[in-house]
């Protein structure tokens, strides 16, 4: 029961994180490296998403794609931490519940 | 279509601008002289709008060049952090790779990367073009945000290039329409030849030996097949007006990427040495003596030799701390 209600949870997480994993294949090579930052924006909001879910992970992803413009010092700029992970990640990047629950 | 919404809402303001620049060239036109509902009159307006805003975009490009040009300072350290991950191609140290990297562009004050704004404000220039045509082909002339009313909308909306190629179709929506139909399809050859030119221009000429080495090349050199196809399915998708756009806009890149490798090639580039042997040649016919003999028979030569030296001139100096040490 509960992995179910986990699973329905996570899903507008994972819709989010399959339209960025289909960007990051195909449009993003497009054009090739240009982010000044490290991770990239599609990167660091995927990871965002990943971690914080649909509303902080857009709002984060939002506000790094603001602060790049070639103007911009870059470097180094990661996600803000979670303090505890509740899910696990697989290969592709959905978000899933952890698989040894302690209950 | 909220989506679409949210973002035409989003880019309100670019719209409004871009409108703007489209109406005044039309006017400007018009009253010099041209039919102003003639194909003709609008597809200018495009080249205007296009001249208008990469010539607004020149200062970020001049920006990225001369962070290129600091690039040539860091290649040493962009070599260690090469050479130690050599070989590893797994995800986390390429990751890794990548983080040192950015880290050290940032202690050097340089960025090669300009970010992916000058792209992002082309596109609602697309989407704007975009709309206004689409509008046009679905009958209710809506008009624009700004000042492309209602009457200006639908004249550029079903104006036809030399009264036989409707600017708002395209290939899929000609219906045998072979004029549209032969435009899109030499549109799409001149983009593809264009891009083409300005690929192999940076590639071939304009990149130090570090940067042919890196991934980064190869990345490139796939996108340099990979776009004809691009342009084949916007050909067959996007109206010619929208097409237009893109080609001046590809044609305009050109030139600039000509200009910029004739003269201001990045260090090290065989583009860089074909300037230095342009420049003492010149000097030579002006009769200035000096060292150009010199020069000239290096160029002749090696032509590799005398660029080489200058990251070599520094692994110089390092060893000698090294001894001193």
């Amino acid at each position: 029961m509960n992995a179910v209600v986990t699973f329905a949870l996570l899903i507008p997480r994972n819709l989010c994180v399959f339209i960025l994993r289909i960007y990051r294949a195909v449009i993003s090579p497009l054009y090739g490296d240009v982010c000044r930052y490290y991770p990239s924006c599609s990167h660091y909001t995927l990871q965002a998403i990943q971690q914080h879910g649909v509303i902080r992970g857009v709002w984060l992803g939002s506000r790094r794609l603001l602060r790049c413009h070639p103007w911009a010092e870059g470097g180094i700029d990661d996600i803000p931490a979670r303090r505890h992970d509740r899910y696990q990640i697989t290969r592709f990047g959905f978000v899933i519940a952890a698989s040894h629950e302690r209950g | 279509m909220d989506l679409f919404a949210f973002f035409g809402n989003l880019l309100w303001p670019i719209k409004w601008v871009i409108e703007a620049i489209l109406v005044a060239f039309h006017e400007i036109l018009t009253f010099f002289g041209m039919d102003a509902d003639a194909g003709l009159t609008w597809v200018l307006s495009i080249v205007g709008l296009v001249l208008v805003v990469r010539a607004a975009l020149i200062p970020v490009f001049v920006r990225q060049i001369k962070s290129q040009r600091r690039m040539m300072e860091v290649a040493p350290q962009l070599k260690k952090i090469q050479d130690k991950y050599k070989g590893k191609k797994d995800q986390f140290s390429r990751e890794a790779m990548s983080r040192e990297t950015m880290a050290m562009y940032k202690n050097a004050g340089t960025n090669p990367f300009s970010s992916c704004l000058p792209l992002l404000l082309q596109m609602p220039i697309f989407f704007g073009l975009f709309s206004v045509l689409r509008n046009a082909q679905l009958e209710g002339n809506a008009p624009g945000v700004g000042l492309l009313n209602a009457e200006l909308s639908e004249s550029f909306g079903t104006s036809s290039l030399f009264d036989i190629a409707p600017l708002h179709l395209a290939i899929s929506t000609a219906e045998g329409n072979v004029a549209v139909i032969i435009t899109a399809v030499i549109m799409v050859i001149l983009m593809t030849g264009s891009q083409f030119i300005t690929q192999l221009q940076i590639m071939s000429k304009n990149q130090s030996a570090e940067m042919k080495a890196s991934p980064m090349y190869r990345q490139q050199r796939i996108m340099l097949y990979l776009l004809p196809l691009v342009f084949a399915f916007s050909g067959f998708t996007f109206p010619l007006g929208v097409m237009f756009y893109w080609l001046v806009s590809n044609f305009w890149t050109m030139g600039q990427q000509f200009l910029v490798i004739r003269n201001m090639p990045t260090p090290g580039s065989e583009a860089a040495l074909a300037r230095e042997a342009r420049l003492a040649k010149r000097n030579q016919r002006k009769g200035i003596v000096e060292e150009t003999p010199d020069a000239g028979t290096i160029v002749i030569e090696e032509p590799k030799n005398p660029q080489r030296e200058q990251p070599v001139s520094k692994n110089r100096a390092k060893k000698k701390q090294g001894k001193k040490k």
